[in-house]
């Protein structure tokens, strides 16, 4: 008998705004995050000039004492786990050990706009003449989950996850394996990044970046549709509570959804190109592992950023998996991408899809591309009852993840 | 007596550095225990003073640091270093 797991909490911030209650509102407006950033144009070579930056946010509730050693990703990241703890009605004992609560957040990498000014004075000065002690913990690769914890005073496991684009979904997926080995009672788990050129850069050097519409940001990115040109890169924190059912009877906490549990993998084949078969593999490994098939699955939320080889080979697992019958979209027509964070932000959109019982559409799906032809896509929000859900994030690196929520009973 | 464009430079340090309310900075205020900043701090503050005075310090002068009076003080001692008084002009 496998542990059941539960969201008791949700905390996020996007490009869509700054709770979930206003990004949701968002989404069923079709809202575009995306805007223009005329100002790339001044960095050579960079083609994409367009970004999704998350609205000003208050940082009040952080005092200066643990804002000190935070970039934005570690800000978000800390005002999403506040509204997901609020939400869960939990409240973590500061600075008790807590060995049955763990804290999973990841990002990409550490700070981009840290490690750019680190780097550019180093340059200047020849050394490290002139640094601030507190620059590097922007920038080590686990500042997210130690600002956090920091923040709140938490005493207990801390685990940051790294797979870029699939950090937060391992990190909810990494939670939900360690509630079944019987040693955790609660995960909160989730990612973080914040906007930067240079991550921008990353995609736009391997021809992965939207470029065509930088005048016209309402327009990019375009999942699946045949006039997509690549992603754009978005920011902000997704964070979610997952609890243990016999954690939830006891706090009488209230479940939003099942975290039915999911998989993932590494194909080891191509650091770039998704590989269809993996992805197939992953999608039903993630089956298997929850006892469920195909037909009890009524939406996919795929993670589609727009790329011309990723989305047609997820579309083409998908298809396999599930057939045409299925209704498949992605939200980075909205969102834009926000790496670390979009597997949890993902699943946060899916938990208000349930919620609602309206299934968000593809944003700018006009014309879907033959090759992407293979499932139900959705180019306008659906209503119909949904009761589980599947959430695929993939990674550079060859990383594959897949995770399936359903209704709480 | 210490020059007030000092006391005027390095109070301003402290509250856009630290947020710490300029009514808290009074010359007998300790650093770690009335303002509340730790060695992370100290260093920084360092590397803050270095950027708005223009002083060069030696870290280990830290260690003889203890009020903000203290502080003052170590500016002033090396307020003759070039650059200095052009800094505490502006």
């Amino acid at each position: 008998m496998k542990t059941k797991v539960f969201v008791t909490g949700m905390g996020a911030l996007s490009s869509l705004g700054n709770t979930v209650e206003s990004i949701f509102q968002a989404l069923l407006q079709n809202q575009s995050g995306i805007q223009s950033f005329p100002e790339w144009k001044n960095y050579q070579g960079l083609h994409t000039h367009l970004g999704a930056p998350v609205p000003a946010y208050d940082i009040s509730k952080i005092p200066r004492s643990a804002r000190r050693t935070m970039s934005r990703m570690s800000e978000m990241a800390v005002l999403a786990t506040l509204d997901a703890l609020n939400q869960a009605q939990f409240t973590l004992q500061e600075k008790k050990y807590s060995p049955r609560i763990a804290l999973c957040l990841g990002s990409t990498t550490g700070s981009p706009d840290s490690m750019e000014a680190h780097f550019k004075k180093l340059f200047e000065k020849g050394g490290p003449e002139g640094q601030l002690g507190t620059t590097f913990f922007k920038c080590m690769s686990h500042s997210v989950v130690s600002n956090v914890a920091s923040a709140l005073g938490f005493y207990g496991t801390a685990i940051s996850p790294s797979s870029a684009c699939a950090t937060s979904a391992q990190a909810m997926i990494m939670g939900w394996e360690l509630m079944q080995t019987g040693l955790y009672d609660i995960v909160i788990a989730g990612g973080a990044d914040e906007l930067h050129y240079t991550g921008a850069a990353v995609f736009d050097i391997v021809m992965a970046a939207s470029r065509g519409y930088n005048d016209r940001p309402d327009l990019s990115p375009r999942p699946f549709d045949l006039k997509r040109d690549g992603l754009v890169i978005s920011e902000g924190a997704a964070v979610v509570v997952l609890e243990t059912e016999e954690s939830c009877k006891r706090r009488k906490a209230i479940p939003l959804a099942e975290f039915k549990g999911g998989a993932y993998s590494c194909d080891g084949t191509h650091m770039s190109q998704s590989q269809k078969s993996s992805m197939v593999e992953t999608i039903r490994e993630s089956l298997d592992r929850t006892q469920l098939s195909p037909a009890d699955i009524h939406y996919v939320n795929a993670h589609a950023t727009a790329t011309l080889y990723g989305d047609q080979e997820e579309a083409k697992a998908i298809g396999e998996v599930f057939g045409s019958r299925t209704p498949v979209s992605s939200l980075k027509g909205h969102f834009g991408h926000s790496l670390a964070a979009c597997g949890a932000l993902e699943v946060i959109a899916c938990i208000k899809m349930i919620e609602s019982q309206t299934l968000i559409r593809t944003r700018n799906l006009v014309e879907i591309d033959p090759e992407c032809a293979s499932v139900l896509h959705l180019k306008e929000h659906l209503s119909m009852p949904v009761h589980t859900v599947l959430s695929n994030n993939f990674a550079f690196g060859g990383i594959n993840s897949s995770l399936i929520l359903s209704k709480s009973s | 007596m210490t020059n007030p464009k000092i006391i005027t430079k390095v109070n301003s340090v402290m509250h856009q550095g630290f947020e710490i309310p300029l009514e808290k900075l009074t010359p007998e205020a300790t650093l770690f225990t009335d303002l509340g900043l730790d060695s992370l701090d100290a260093v920084d503050m360092l590397v803050h003073l270095e950027e708005n005075i223009g002083i060069k310090v030696d870290g280990e002068k830290l260690m003889s640091v203890r009020t903000l009076q203290d502080v003052y003080t170590l500016v002033d001692e090396l307020s003759s270093q070039p650059g200095v008084e052009a800094k505490l002009e502006h």
